[in-house]
């Protein structure tokens, strides 16, 4: 039960982790992604989405090649690599999850007339200020449900995470138990672990769902 | 729209139906220590009897839980007595074809960039704090890991490298950590290292009074069709060739290839 505790404690503190860095990142990026246009814009929307279809093990590859202690940029920073850090398994989730606040942030802000933010700017507003005061609070509902899905994601995230984090006994990640679990040929004892998940799951869903229905 | 849909349905059915190729060849299930040695014997074996052998390779506790749960292999060759003494209780090893293949030794490596710091020379300094992470196999299921959690403990290691273990589902894994320098230390076969070449260094070995022997048992599934098939590749493992390629790779050859099996029940 303890491990349970450990494990989900260690998920969510991923998760929250992740969803803080995806929100700082994702929100300014998909604002500008709807609202800019600029040579290369169509790559790099591709690039932020190819998580949502790429097999999360080809994303922890990825990171590895990256930043291992023998990766691309790992072997310049002296020693240091991602691999069995906390930091490995943020930047995993992050990566995974960006698309997932990516879409629906981009369409609230898509769907934010143009005008409201011409005014504001009119009014004397700096783009700071339309952006905080304008455009995020009428994207809102976009944004809500972006970061509902993208803390579910980074919460469920295991390809990525199980090879850049590793299997380190006693600091696993919820969905790394039930890997270990099935590994030690334990189904039976996965069951707690999977029950918690699926609920967590279902919890998230629904709130998505009544974000997603919610009138304005 | 109703001639799609069965056309959709036809399709799938064609493309799931497309039978995977298993011609007369057998399926050994090998512990994944013995992959290239016993790579080069089925070469040696294909080219001596026209026979052809495909190869599972895992961790032994993975290969035996697959076959377990049915997996279609005839043949199967252990890093450990406790993954085959399962597999013989549960009755799905036919004793009578048991070989005992090879022998190995437990040795510590660390990455071979790491050796000129010298924070590792041996087991005892596994507990200094410069050896954040320390790969081994994950001991119930990894023979490797299992052995290495016997010396540890006999070395009255365990607990000051407990938060330090990252576990590997099998030895090969926990080579592949040490290779690429993500641990600082790590616990495999002498045949691993060896077949890692450069990349790794043996700092110490493991005294083998600290752990089980470590040795391979081999035998034929009781289930399988291709018994016979089997055991010829069982029986070839013992020839000369076949022991030549295990002492080139490091696997030391069990001076009694053949103990006395357990008594075979009476059949009715």
């Amino acid at each position: 039960m303890s491990e349970l505790w450990a494990a989900s404690a260690l998920s969510v503190r991923i998760a929250a982790v992740a969803t803080l860095v995806t929100v700082l990142f994702g929100v300014p990026l998909a604002w500008a992604m709807a609202r800019r246009k600029f040579p290369g814009r169509g790559i790099l929307e591709a690039i932020i989405l190819m998580p949502v279809v790429l097999p999360p093990t080809v994303v922890g590859y990825a990171l590895l090649m990256l930043f291992g202690a023998n990766g691309w940029i790992g072997r310049y920073l002296g020693g240091y690599s991602i691999a069995f850090r906390l930091e490995g398994a943020v930047l995993a989730a992050v990566v995974v999850a960006l698309p997932m606040l990516y879409l629906p942030a981009k369409a609230g802000f898509a769907a934010v007339e143009r005008e409201l933010e011409d005014v504001a700017t009119l009014m004397g507003a700096n783009r700071w200020q339309t952006f905080w005061h304008v455009s995020v609070p009428l994207a809102r509902r976009g944004l809500l449900s972006g970061i509902v899905l993208a803390f579910a994601r980074a919460l469920g995230e295991f390809g990525a995470t199980v090879m850049v984090f590793g299997w380190q006994p006693g600091r696993v990640t919820l969905p790394i138990s039930v890997y270990a679990q099935f590994e030690q040929g334990d189904l039976n004892t996965a069951l707690p672990t999977v029950l918690v998940m699926a609920i967590a799951a279902l919890g998230l869903v629904l709130v998505y769902n009544a974000l997603a229905s919610q009138r304005d | 729209m109703k001639h799609a849909l069965i056309r959709l349905v036809v399709l799938s059915a064609v493309l799931l139906g497309v039978p995977t190729a298993r011609a007369d060849s057998i399926r050994v299930g090998a512990a994944v220590s013995l992959k290239e040695a016993f790579g080069e014997i089925a070469t040696l074996y294909k080219a001596d009897t026209g026979e052809t052998v495909e190869f599972v390779f895992g961790s032994s506790g993975q290969v035996a839980a697959q076959i377990k749960s049915g997996a279609p292999m005839d043949a199967f060759v252990s890093a450990a007595k406790k993954q085959f003494d399962d597999l013989v209780k549960d009755g799905l090893l036919d004793v009578e074809t048991r070989h005992l293949v090879a022998g190995n030794e437990l040795v510590l490596i660390v990455p071979a960039a790491a050796v000129k710091g010298g924070a590792v020379g041996g087991f005892d300094d596994l507990k200094k704090d410069a050896v954040a992470k320390i790969a081994v196999g994950e001991p119930k299921t990894v023979p490797a890991g299992q052995y290495a959690a016997q010396t540890l403990k006999a070395l009255k290691l365990d607990d000051a490298v407990k938060g330090k273990i990252v576990f590997g589902a099998n030895v090969r894994q926990v080579l592949a950590y040490v290779e690429r320098g993500e641990v600082q230390a790590g616990i495999v076969y002498r045949t691993d290292a060896k077949e890692s070449g450069d990349k790794v260094t043996i700092v110490a070995t493991a005294d083998a009074a600290t752990h089980e022997a470590i040795i391979y048992p081999a035998a034929v599934l009781s289930k399988t069709e291709h018994g016979d098939a089997a055991g010829h590749f069982l029986d070839y493992l013992m020839s000369e060739k076949a022991v030549a390629v295990m002492r080139a790779k490091g696997f030391s050859i069990p001076t009694d290839p053949a103990p006395a099996a357990p008594a075979k029940p009476a059949t009715p």
